[in-house]
């Protein structure tokens, strides 16, 4: 554990050494921003307030940035190591695989929790603003939920993003494919889900769409089906990465 | 220390070593030799347990380098080719870093810092950051790197590359005087660096072991024609006519010397050493001041080991 530890700390750092993450951080946090900001607008003009969670965490500045945004941090993390030979030098310490690659998933995770970190404050000033008019805020519940969905499309999103950047040692590649995977899928469930001719198209469509699920989330719904699927696939996912490290050594 | 059987690797379509054994005894200096793409890297890769072999077994300190790799790394200090280093951190940070994830823990943490950075000639950088460093200072720091947690075999891969000759003095300095610790391995195709630090050869040609033996003995057993060089208290044309008879000496050069003397260097056939040439002189009832093989170096015996191997 204090090995991993010393991974982690040693990620994170090297993450804030990079422009690009304050650049990343500055794109989403504008966004976010942006996002708030047409929330307001929309109770302002007489949105139902039970409609704040999914338009402050489904909004679509917020849904169609993360597949760009997500790749863009993941990218470097193995593929970097590889470029400038440190994977080398890592992997001959006795340090395993697998404490290389978690440490590396759970920096990529803690900086898109930082990327969150606005909605936790916009949900202070919507419960500030709730009081100062007598309403009633959302219950903890919907809250919860909401974090929840978050927290597991992060997860996943970042799993995919590790994978790719195991697969190759350029990191643009590595974006690219992850973009293309995160975006194209994003997309094309959410299509199928909101497809009127075929009941089977449209059921697939539902159950495997990050934007059906993120909907479900921020209205307070916690399905343990789609909780299980992002869970399955991440841990597939960064097993899949660790396996594959491992066989490009043997 | 290491004890090395019969390993193979194949990579895609190139067999990089090819039925591999040698053994490294504890506190040894062995220099591996090779020409581009003969398997050095490959090789110092699996002894540090950065790949595994397809075949055969590599045992160091006595633990298995496949079954027991955490054991293994524990003990080795690696330095690889190009010697990576994350240039954006400071030195103080990166080898605190390295330290802590091979292992060593609170306060002897500082106290190897300050140990590798004196042997390492670190101490005034401590605060800089890598990416701005020299090359000389970034290969120090990868040998530093090597040393934190104390190993008891340390894996040099071409340590000395890209530095200047002032560095290279440096580093080859700093090697020998780890070599009374430490078991060394160092891989380089630069013949003064063997002859400067180890002891013994191992010489890797297409993926397999072409000799294996003392940097003395290597350059001796190499199959170059044998030179002698001799003074001789006789006339050019009278030694040119007693050596005429004799089919295994050949004249290479005669030089007159100022004192009456005649200097000569002659070439001998294989089997024919410098004891019979003396034999010779005294049977001819030649007065001799000087007799003395001429050794060839190491670089001439790397480059008959070499043609040796391809028959050429």
């Amino acid at each position: 554990m204090r090995i991993f530890m010393c991974l982690l700390k040693r990620e994170l750092r090297a993450l804030f050494y990079t422009p690009l993450a304050y650049a990343v951080l500055f794109f989403f946090w504008l966004l976010s921003g942006l996002n708030f900001f047409w929330l307001l607008q929309q109770l302002a003009d007489g949105e139902r307030l039970i409609m704040a969670l999914q338009l402050l965490f489904n909004g679509p500045l917020l849904t169609f940035s993360l597949p760009v945004v997500v790749p863009l941090v993941t990218m470097r993390l193995i593929a970097e190591e590889r470029r400038l030979g440190t994977l080398e030098a890592v992997l001959t310490t006795p340090i395993s695989e697998t404490q290389f690659v978690l440490a590396k998933f759970v920096s990529a995770f803690v900086f898109y929790l930082i990327l969150w970190l606005p909605a936790v404050i916009y949900c202070g000033v919507l419960k500030g603003l709730c009081l100062e008019q007598g309403v009633v805020f959302l219950g903890a519940g919907s809250l919860i939920a909401a974090f929840t969905g978050v927290i597991l499309m992060g997860l996943f999103y970042n799993a995919v993003g590790l994978l790719m950047s195991t697969l190759t040692t350029n990191q643009v590649v590595a974006a690219i494919a992850g973009f293309a995977i995160l975006f194209g899928s994003l997309l094309v469930f959410m299509l199928m889900g909101y497809s009127t001719q075929y009941e089977a198209v449209r059921s697939v469509g539902q159950f495997f769409s990050t934007f059906a699920h993120m909907l479900d989330f921020s209205r307070g719904v916690i399905d343990s089906r789609v909780v299980l699927l992002y869970l399955g696939n991440s841990v597939w996912l960064i097993y899949t990465s660790i396996r594959i490290l491992e066989w490009k050594r043997s | 220390m290491i004890r090395v059987e019969a390993i193979s690797k194949q990579f895609v379509g190139i067999q990089a070593l090819k039925q591999v054994s040698f053994e490294v005894g504890a506190n040894e200096v062995v220099g591996f030799l090779g020409p581009n793409g003969a398997g050095k890297t490959t090789l110092m890769r699996m002894l540090s347990g950065f790949l595994t072999p397809d075949e055969g077994s590599i045992e160091v300190a006595g633990f298995d380098a496949i079954m027991n790799a955490r054991e293994v790394k524990r003990r080795i200090g690696y330095l690889p080719e190009h010697c990576p280093l994350y240039p954006e951190m400071r030195v103080d940070e990166f080898l605190t870093y390295r330290a802590a994830i091979k292992g060593v823990l609170g306060r002897r943490v500082r106290d190897r810092l300050q140990m590798v950075k004196m042997q390492c000639g670190l101490e005034q950088v401590g605060h800089r950051i890598i990416g701005q460093l020299s090359k000389g200072y970034r290969q120090r720091i990868g040998l530093a790197d090597a040393l934190i947690h104390e190993p008891e075999l340390l894996i040099l891969d071409e340590p000395t590359v890209g530095l200047d000759p002032h560095q290279i003095r440096q580093v080859r300095s700093l090697i020998k005087g780890l070599a009374k610790q430490h078991t060394v391995l160092l891989s380089t195709h630069i013949m003064q660096e063997v002859e400067a630090v180890c002891e013994r050869v191992l010489v890797i040609r297409s993926g397999e072991v072409v000799a294996a033996d003392t940097v003395d003995n290597f350059r001796k057993d190499a199959s170059l024609d044998r030179s002698v060089i001799m003074e001789v208290q006789c006339e050019a044309v009278a030694f040119q006519s007693l050596s005429e008879s004799v089919a295994w000496i050949g004249i290479a050069r005669m030089d007159a010397l100022a004192d009456g003397w005649l200097r000569l260097e002659l070439n001998l056939e294989e089997g024919y050493l410098a004891e019979d040439v003396f034999a010779w002189a005294a049977e001819m009832k030649l007065v001799l001041r000087l007799l003395q093989t001429i050794e060839s170096t190491l670089e001439e015996a790397f480059v008959a080991a070499m043609d040796e191997k391809t028959g050429s």
